[in-house]
């Protein structure tokens, strides 16, 4: 039983992780329809920049706040000088962000070469929390904290806020959106801009469970299209779904059955697109 | 019959993509600006082994390798409109079934080994093309995303299974050990020059036959889809049948350039059949020019070539340099260099016109 309860602990916490890796994605790709296939390598960018500031200061906080302005910076660069004049190229937009990503994890392996590194886990979250016999670090408790603050926040910014209203309206008609003398250029830039800065915040939050290889922003980036997939596009509380299904599903086969674990997520990942490109929850944005 | 091509045109862009009414010109104008270009270019790769030293003739057995690779893939997406993210899946799936069938199989005789290899990698086109075409849609080269993520997944689900199943793969270290092929039936032992002859041999065929193919009655309708499905449909064309089809002929010959890679390099890694690999293939398609036939055998050169000088003097820089290459192919010469090509070879040609 206890196994069972700790497994779901595990899987609610990877979902969380999840979510955050995907919120940023889900917002550029979802909602503005430009897809960065680089942002598994902002997240480990994030991830490396947020490292570098506590092995300087040892502020965990100060980390991440920095992980998220260093890389919000870089995605600011690639949205305004690419992908900005890629509109509707999809394929090119593809080509162009996979390529900066491997050209981003080859900066960071010239930088900080390529062991991983692991994060310390800030003082204020250290320490377990006792569920039966087994024991469960109270910093996933935090990243789900976290998570459920920044799924409210982005909810909230969606539904309720003029810019949410804003990229709504340009993601159903863009000309429309401009001929009511609205700068959509300048709110789906600071919408970029938030959604890389959200990579790397989840980067360096993920540091002490995932650490930091330059490698590693591959198999984020495949989770991060399996979670907004799976979820569906468009709304951030499909993005949520897709995350919870991907995580749980993900986690309890690592403990029932291992040996196709590795093809679980893919599996779901194929069946949804197959059925329902548009994922569980979300409409089609193209 | 809209998509029967119309004669006689030869001002504009010769081979682009757009002009459907243009076939190649059969006439005895075509033969300096077409046919003397690849005649000399032909003599100059046959006679190439004689005269340089081995290491440049390994590097352009590569490069046609990846040409042949490049040009299969420019099926799909320069005459189909057809954005595959996985087409670096046949590639390796094609070079995975002729190693395994060496290594496991025991199959040794090179004939047995590529018909089979190109129809496993032709039937895993075809069942991987039902699902992907599900999502694709009519006329979707506008917001083929979707498309784009079920094959980039299929990829990626190919490269995990290739690292599960070890005692077949080897897993993530690779397959190794796969010999130059034996063609002991013609009495011909391999070796690095007669591999170079051999690989030259296939790919020109390849280029033959997809040459014909797309210049055909069906490459034209696949035009015709790219530039407006719903018309081809009207004109009563089963689309889905020739984008279905153009899928498994653009993956049987990626999986031919799979195989002679295989044999290329002795070793499959599944990383070959990924999203990296694939992000190679569509640059080299990209900045060649998917519009003009020869487009990706130019990518493939200046590709394979720059990777070649970048692991001779920055051996450990090679993503960075290619994250610039693809910053130029798509930023600032859109168009390919292909056509940058044609248009100069055209103004010779022609005077200064």
């Amino acid at each position: 039983m206890s196994t069972f309860t700790i497994t779901t602990l595990n899987g609610v916490s990877y979902a969380f992780i999840l979510f955050l890796l995907a919120a940023g994605f889900s917002l550029t790709f979802g909602v503005m329809g430009v897809l960065n296939l680089a942002h598994g390598a902002l997240f480990m960018m994030g991830a490396y920049f947020g490292l570098a500031i506590v092995a300087r200061l040892d502020t965990f906080w100060l980390g991440v706040l920095i992980a998220a302005l260093g890389t919000g910076l870089v995605g600011l660069g690639i949205y305004y000088f690419f992908l900005r004049h890629l509109y509707g190229k999809v394929p090119e937009q593809a080509v162009l962000t996979i390529g900066l990503g491997y050209a981003f994890a080859n900066i960071v392996l010239w930088i900080w070469g390529p062991f991983a590194k692991m994060g310390m886990t800030p003082s204020l979250f250290t320490g377990v929390v006792r569920v039966g016999t087994l024991a469960f670090p109270i910093y996933r408790l935090a990243i789900v904290g976290i998570g459920l603050a920044v799924l409210i926040l982005l909810w909230w910014m969606q539904d309720k806020t003029r810019v949410g209203a804003i990229i709504r309206a340009g993601m159903d008609n863009k000309e429309m959106t401009r001929s009511l003398g609205i700068n959509y250029g300048l709110v789906s830039t600071l919408v970029f801009l938030f959604g890389a800065a959200l990579a790397g915040f989840a980067g360096m939050l993920g540091t002490p469970i995932l650490g930091a290889f330059p490698s590693m922003g591959d198999a984020l980036l495949l989770l991060t299209l399996m979670v907004v997939v799976v979820g569906g596009t468009g709304y951030i509380q499909g993005t949520m779904l897709g995350a919870l299904i991907i995580g749980l599903l993900d986690t309890f086969g690592k403990a029932y059955v291992p040996e196709i674990a590795l093809f679980t997520s893919y599996m779901i990942f194929l069946v949804v697109l197959l059925i329902r490109p548009s994922g569980l929850i979300g409409r089609k944005v193209f | 019959m809209a998509a029967q091509p119309r004669p006689g045109i030869f001002t504009g862009r010769l081979f682009t993509r757009k002009a459907v009414a243009v076939p190649a010109e059969r006439s005895v104008r075509s033969f300096i600006p077409v046919v003397l270009p690849v005649i000399v270019i032909g003599a100059l790769l046959l006679l190439l082994p004689t005269f340089v030293p081995s290491y440049i003739q390994s590097l352009v057995t590569k490069m046609m390798i990846f040409a042949l690779f490049g040009v299969s893939m420019n099926i799909l997406w320069g005459y189909g409109g057809i954005p595959t993210f996985g087409h670096a899946a046949f590639f390796g799936f094609g070079g995975y079934a002729c190693g395994i069938l060496i290594i496991h199989g025991g199959i040794s005789n090179f004939f047995l080994n590529l018909v089979l290899a190109i129809a496993l990698t032709a039937l895993l086109a075809a069942g991987l093309g039902i699902p992907a075409f599900r999502v694709y849609g009519v006329g979707a080269s506008d917001n083929p995303i979707y498309f784009l993520l079920v094959t980039l997944a299929f990829g990626e689900l190919l490269v995990r299974v290739a690292i599960t199943a070890r005692s077949l793969t080897g897993g993530s270290t690779g397959l190794a050990g796969i010999p130059y092929p034996q063609l002991d039936v013609l009495g011909i032992t391999i070796n690095s020059r007669s591999f170079y002859f051999l690989v030259l041999i296939i790919v020109v065929v390849c280029f033959f036959i997809i040459y014909r193919i797309v210049n055909s009655h069906y490459g034209y309708a696949l035009r015709g889809i790219h530039d407006n499905e719903r018309r081809m449909q009207a004109l009563g064309y089963n689309t889905w049948l020739y984008k279905y089809t153009s899928y498994i002929l653009a993956g049987a010959f990626g999986g031919i350039a799979g195989v002679l890679f295989a044999y290329f390099g002795g070793v499959m890694i599944p990383g070959t059949m990924g999203m990296a690999m694939t992000d190679i293939v569509f640059l080299i398609v990209i900045l060649g020019s998917a519009s003009v036939y020869f487009g990706p055998i130019v990518g493939a050169v200046v590709i394979v070539g720059v990777e070649y000088l970048a692991s001779l003097y920055v051996p450990d820089r090679w993503p960075l340099i290619m994250g610039a290459i693809i910053v130029v192919a798509i930023m600032v010469i859109p168009q390919g260099i292909g056509v940058l090509l044609l248009d100069l070879w055209r103004r010779l040609i022609h005077g200064s016109t």
